[in-house]
């Protein structure tokens, strides 16, 4: 339409330049549309880069070995950050022992049974909803039975329980998620092979879908080792200058952690100078992306694995 | 072949209790939140007056509370029902000493029959421990002029105790002339403490001429009768506009923390919803196949940064520039506040509004696309016309799940929003820009805060647990309904 205006062979009437001035508009508004939305997800990515990028401008320069491994001393106005670094991935390690098989169970659990019964949906959508609760409300359950009516304390295993809670229904629904992208094709080809539903689940399923529940696994531990609330009041110790020893009864102990750290940091001004908060603040996004790292890396490694 | 048997028992076994569990962890949340809650309904309702019998000409008759010789009539909420009430109460000294030193005065008893009343038990102040709404509580008060008194008329004032506010008390609380002195004509008086808090009357003067004559002065009682029960008393101060639980006429008052949150949820959504649709729209349907594979790995790095992070880069960059904007003209002690708060938690929910909104356009068959595409509309109109109508529902999911989330975000608000409970005040444009970058306090940084240095099973701990369980069944709503979308996005597509 456009060339005919322009060429003039055709006499340009009312109806076509109303059109063509038309089109003009919606092109331009196309191109101010479309240019505004590329506009904005490059700004996201500023957004992000700007975001690490002052972060670690601020804390680089208190990065170090020391930092990493030394507890704090002199009133926690000195030294490292070494028992909250450890107490951190103490809380996750055993928040993933624990949330794993649950979370992975329960996922099969819905995605062999999701639709059959009305207590399956009924289970099906308050998962969803668990995993939309506020950490805040799982620190508030934490604290209600795991410290005070089971009397674990605030200890490491009640942080530990707390945060299986928080990350058990996000690994529920992506292993669900994951379990329903294996196609049925390779589903019907194990059980014609005679193998029984479950090995199929076992040998066939459960493979053809772990890196989306791996993923599914670090995203939330990631997440799950920021948060500081939902170990606020179930596992959390503030003011430590001792060398975390591992034992027994440190199950029974409460333990450092950065999350925690930063917020009584922010709480108590001027106790923890500022170059030690960018520190701490630094090392904590290095643990996060080291996992998301993990989770890309697993992502990238097994994608072309069942490309036939 | 038994193996196999055995083998898929198993699976099976931990698949059910997999599912067990989660039904079980389910309930408990519900259940614990509940059962924590009802320490919030244990709760006492504290109240206090200073009543002081003045000359009519006193410097203290608008701040009774500056009156040295005013009595302080109060249930305080730190006593205990087995306090010693004496340990409360200051002796009145005696006849001789009074008369040295003032004219005026109003003596209480610890009891609250007027037939047990002695001439040498009797106290400046009464304090007693604070009931629960279901029981009424009465003080006795005694005013009488000393011989020395010269003026020939005299003022009985009263005003509620500092900080006490007769809103926040379940009682019909009156002050009423039980008996008048023989030989002087009063009418009958009955004040309602609630309407009229603060305020002054005049009385004839009588003058008690030894100690023994003071119990035939002007006798009031301060009566507060129950009106409603513990419960019902505690659901309806929970709804007040004020949230000061640690002053000494205790309020929890949840309504400024819930607006807040509101608020704090409404600004960061009403931001990050279109922002983070465009940039879904441009991800999914302008973004080069490799643009993508990057971008998405940089949303997740977004979404990872731990939000007390989040919290520091606000306080950082951004409090420091709305206080260079506006600190003057409110004068601002830091730029922390509710502004502050929601922009930073904008921030924190564009990653997942952009990959949930990206995840629905994608939803969107390519049948469409080619369809609409086919018809001559440019990629604009494509998006208005086809992509976001058709798309509407996980839209709506993925808005509905990012509103859930910010409510419920915490370190955010802790560490930006300054932690005073504001009411939000909209009645003038000064006023509301005032509301937007004035420090506020949420529902959730409120928990955290005060869970530190509450003690357990208290009523503030039940209060806290009350706030949750309001997060909860927000969120829990928010989220199913979201779920719900979700489930007719699949279904539509």
């Amino acid at each position: 339409m456009m060339n005919a205006v322009q060429s003039g062979s055709v006499r340009t009437g009312e109806w076509e330049s109303l059109a063509a001035r038309q089109d003009a508009r919606r092109a331009r508004k196309n191109a101010l549309l479309t240019s505004a939305f590329g506009a904005v997800g490059l700004a996201t990515v500023l957004l992000v880069l700007g975001l690490v990028a002052a972060i670690a401008y601020h804390g680089a320069p208190t990065l170090s070995w020391e930092f990493l491994t030394q507890p704090p001393r002199e009133g926690m106005s000195a030294g490292g950050v070494g028992p909250m670094i450890l107490g951190s991935i103490l809380l996750m390690v055993g928040a993933f022992l624990m949330a794993t098989p649950l979370g992975v169970f329960g996922g099969v659990c819905l995605a062999e049974y999701g639709e059959r019964s009305r207590l399956m949906r009924l289970m099906h959508a308050s998962v969803a909803a668990l995993a939309g609760t506020p950490p805040i409300v799982y620190g508030l359950f934490g604290l209600a039975i795991f410290v005070l009516k089971f009397k674990l304390g605030v200890s490491l295993l009640a942080g530990w329980l707390t945060l299986t809670l928080f990350c058990v229904p996000s690994i529920v629904l992506t292993t669900e998620a994951a379990l329903k992208t294996v196609p049925a094709a390779l589903i019907d080809g194990g059980l014609a092979l005679g193998l029984s539903r479950w090995q199929t689940l076992w040998r066939i399923a459960l493979p053809y879908a772990l890196p989306g529940i791996l993923t599914g696994i670090i995203l939330s531990l990631g997440r799950a080792v920021g948060e500081a609330t939902p170990v606020l009041f179930t596992a959390s110790i503030y003011y430590t200058t001792a060398e975390t020893t591992l034992g027994w009864e440190t199950l029974r102990q409460p333990v450092a952690n950065l999350p925690y750290y930063l917020a009584e940091g922010y709480r108590q001004p001027g106790v923890v100078p500022e170059r030690l908060i960018w520190g701490a603040c630094l090392t904590l996004i290095l643990l996060t992306l080291l996992l998301n790292a993990g989770a890309i890396l697993i992502r990238s490694r097994t994608r072309r694995r069942y490309l036939w | 072949m038994w193996r196999i048997r055995l083998f898929d028992s198993l699976v099976q076994a931990a698949t059910w209790v997999a599912g067990g569990l989660l039904l079980l962890t389910i309930v408990a949340v519900f259940y614990y939140l509940f059962a924590e809650s009802q320490y919030a309904f244990q709760r006492k309702f504290p109240f206090g007056f200073r009543i002081a019998l003045q000359p009519p000409d006193s410097e203290y008759r608008n701040e009774v509370s500056m009156d040295p010789t005013a009595s302080l009539l109060a249930t305080h909420r730190e006593g205990t029902d087995a306090l010693d009430d004496a340990e409360d109460a200051t002796r009145l000294p005696s006849h001789e000493e009074l008369s040295q030193m003032q004219a005026l005065v109003t003596a209480t008893a610890q009891t609250d029959d007027p037939r047990q009343l002695r001439p040498d038990a009797l106290f400046r102040d009464c304090m007693r421990a604070p009931k629960r709404a279901e029981q009424g509580e009465r003080f006795l008060l005694l005013a009488f002029a000393l011989p020395h008194y010269t003026g020939n008329r005299m003022v009985l004032a009263w005003e509620p105790d500092v900080s006490f506010d007769p809103a926040y008390c379940p009682y019909e609380l009156r002050l009423r002339l039980v008996r008048a002195p023989e030989g002087v004509q009063v009418k009958p008086l009955e004040i309602d403490l609630r309407r009229q808090p603060k305020g002054s009357l005049e009385l004839p003067v009588w003058k008690a001429r030894t100690q023994e004559e003071w119990l035939q002065g002007y006798l009031f009682e301060l009566e507060a009768r129950p009106t409603t029960t513990t419960t019902l008393a505690t659901i309806q101060q929970f709804l007040m506009p004020d949230w000061a639980p640690t002053i000494l006429y205790a309020r929890f008052g949840m309504l400024p923390l819930l607006l807040a949150t509101l608020l704090i949820t409404l600004l960061a959504i009403g931001l990050a919803m279109p922002l983070g649709i465009a940039a879904a729209v441009y991800l999914s349907e302008q973004a080069s196949p490799r643009i993508r594979e990057w971008f998405k790995p940089i949303l997740e790095i977004l979404a990872s940064i731990p939000t007390v992070v989040l919290g520091y880069f606000g306080v950082m960059l951004i409090a420091p520039a709305l206080q260079q904007m506006f600190g003057e003209a409110l004068q601002l002690s830091s730029g922390r506040g509710l502004l502050a708060t929601a922009l930073m938690m904008a921030v924190f929910i564009l990653p997942t509004v952009i990959s949930l909104s990206e995840d629905a356009l994608r939803a969107v068959p390519n049948s469409l696309r080619e369809g609409a595409e086919a018809l001559g509309l440019t990629l604009a109109e494509r998006v208005r016309l086809v992509l976001l109508p058709t798309a509407k529902s996980g839209l709506i999911a993925a808005g509905l799940l990012a509103i859930a989330r910010v409510m419920g975000e915490t370190m955010i608000v802790w560490i930006l929003s300054d932690g005073t409970p504001t009411m939000p005040d909209f009645s003038s444009p000064a006023a509301a820009l005032g509301t937007l970058v004035k420090p506020t306090r949420g529902i959730p940084d409120t928990i955290a805060i005060e869970m530190g240095n509450v003690e357990f099973e208290s009523p503030h701990y039940g209060h806290l647990f009350l706030l949750g369980l309001t997060l909860f069944v927000l969120t829990l709503g928010i989220n199913l309904l979201g779920f719900a979308y979700r489930k007719r996005a699949q279904v539509v597509l």
